[in-house]
């Protein structure tokens, strides 16, 4: 039997009930797992950390736990709290035009939107003018037909950045409806694509999209729109098509800006509760990029997050050049700024320079030089054709770990409050216990 | 180069002349002309360079 060692005490949820418990990091064999009892129902273990990659370097310093978190019951940032806010959603409808096998929104598809003048009573309250990168989300947002009101309102009241996220459905092919999205202001557009062939999108969106998301791509390229591509992935429907995806998103870069992986977590709207087979956890899926990309993207390129905690995301930084992409981060390299009390402004503009078209990407003529070690091409190309490959491992009720959450720079504003991402979706798994809403 | 001033070695007393300059930053390495000493090698590097092409080239490079 593989040697049992504790690596870190920290605090969780029971996946049943919601209950803040103890729980503990624990090293078995090359795994890491999250373990954790609820004096109600029982002994709870999820896999964290597969051993693709040395736990403790990736994870680094941490804090010392909380002696008694108030986290996640009541989440709104307190003392406690870690981070200020990189990016702040604010949900637009419940309604979708679609119904997904996995949906962190779990919500009703015949609730009432909230009015125009509702939602820019809540822009005016939580954009911090010039700063702010405010997400719009859902539901699916592009279901308002005054979306482009609502951006308006957005960059009216000061937000630095717009972002839409979509599953690209009503962009496809609507020139109109981009056009009056661009002229309102939107920044740049994150757009749900899970795979390459039509089968992967029946499965988990229930119906055939690969056509439709091309053409959204297409007409957001025509509005100077960058898009980022997310990926849910989900064992046995898409893990076998990362490689597939990066290689589509490269291809149509300078329009696609990136790819933003998703590991599925287990929250709101699920088929089943899940095993530990079927998480994907953060070394696995850079282990993955590297085999499915034939080694074009190693896992040395991928940086933890600064931003957040290094167990929820990634980031690495590339140029596309013809045939090459060229990785401009390299682990061990390029300097840690960790911990860093502006992590959470840097990032801001870190990503929006890269997810932002340029209008110098609008043509390509008169090149000079071709060379990317020149100092001028590269500038230029980096400006076009700069490619972020990032992930975000979401939290759910089986590995929800507070260590985690304090550091939590994606918030939610809802009701006045900004709340942690994966505290606002944070939902029990068994049926009879109802999803806990705020 | 934008200025037609001539640039005067003040050590060697010879005229600058335009050359490939390699720089190197985190790994990555670049090159651009600019005016060197035929004598001594010494390069100038003008503030509006600093200020702008070195700038973004190490703001795109560094880490977030």
């Amino acid at each position: 039997m593989a040697d049992r060692h504790v690596l870190r005490r920290s605090w969780s949820v029971c996946p049943v009930c919601l209950t803040t418990v103890p729980a503990e990091r624990v090293r078995i064999g090359s795994e890491v797992y999250l373990c954790k009892t609820c004096e109600q129902h029982g002994d709870f273990k999820t896999v964290i950390w597969r051993g693709c990659l040395d736990f403790d370097a990736w994870v680094g310093e941490e804090p010392l736990p909380l002696q008694h978190p108030r986290c996640p019951g009541g989440c709104g940032l307190c003392r406690d709290h870690l981070r200020s806010t990189c990016c702040v959603i604010l949900n637009v409808t419940d309604r979708c035009n679609l119904n997904c096998r996995f949906c962190f929104s779990d919500r009703s598809h015949n609730s009432t939107d909230p009015s125009i003048s509702e939602l820019t009573r809540s822009l005016e309250a939580l954009i911090d003018r010039g700063k702010t990168l405010i997400q719009l989300s859902g539901g699916e947002p592009t279901v308002r037909d005054d979306l482009p009101a609502i951006i308006r309102a957005a960059r009216t009241n000061g937000a630095r950045y717009v972002q839409l996220n979509t599953n690209g459905i009503r962009l496809s092919g609507n020139r109109d409806y981009v056009r009056e999205l661009a002229e309102a202001g939107l920044s740049f557009v994150f757009m749900q694509f899970d795979g390459t062939d039509d089968e992967v999108f029946r499965q988990l969106r229930g119906r055939p999209l690969l056509d439709i998301k091309k053409q959204a791509i297409e007409t957001c390229a025509g509005f100077n729109i960058g898009v980022t591509l997310v990926p849910t992935l989900v064992r046995g429907i898409n893990d076998r098509q990362i490689g597939d995806i990066l290689a589509f998103a490269t291809a149509h870069s300078p329009a696609v800006r990136g790819v933003h992986f998703q590991p599925v977590a287990f929250f709101g709207r699920i088929p089943r509760t899940p095993v530990d087979a079927d998480r994907i956890t953060l070394d696995e899926l850079m282990s993955e990029i590297r085999i499915q990309t034939g080694g074009r993207i190693r896992e040395e390129h991928l940086l933890p997050s600064c931003c957040d905690h290094p167990l929820c995301g990634f980031h690495g930084d590339f140029v596309i050049d013809r045939d090459a992409m060229i990785p401009l981060l390299r682990r061990g390299t390029s300097p840690g700024r960790c911990p860093d009390p502006a992590a959470a402004e840097k990032n801001r503009e870190f990503v929006a320079r890269r997810w932002l078209r340029t209008e110098l990407q609008q043509g390509g003529a008169g090149e000079c030089c071709t060379d990317i070690h020149d100092m001028e091409y590269f500038v230029k190309k980096v400006r076009e054709n700069g490619f972020t490959v990032t992930a975000m491992a979401f939290q759910d009720a089986g590995n929800l770990d507070v260590t985690r959450l304090r550091r939590c720079s994606l918030h939610v504003f809802d009701n006045g409050r900004f709340v942690p991402f994966c505290s606002y979706y944070l939902s029990g798994w068994s049926h009879e216990n109802a999803p806990r809403r705020h | 180069m934008s200025d037609p001033k001539k640039l005067i070695c003040h050590r060697c007393n010879r005229e600058l002349e335009l050359r490939k300059v390699d720089f190197s930053y985190l790994g990555h390495t670049f090159y651009t002309d600019l005016p060197c000493c035929p004598e001594c090698g010494l390069v100038h590097i003008s503030e509006e360079l600093v200020r702008n092409r070195i700038a973004e080239v190490e703001m795109q490079l560094e880490d977030k």
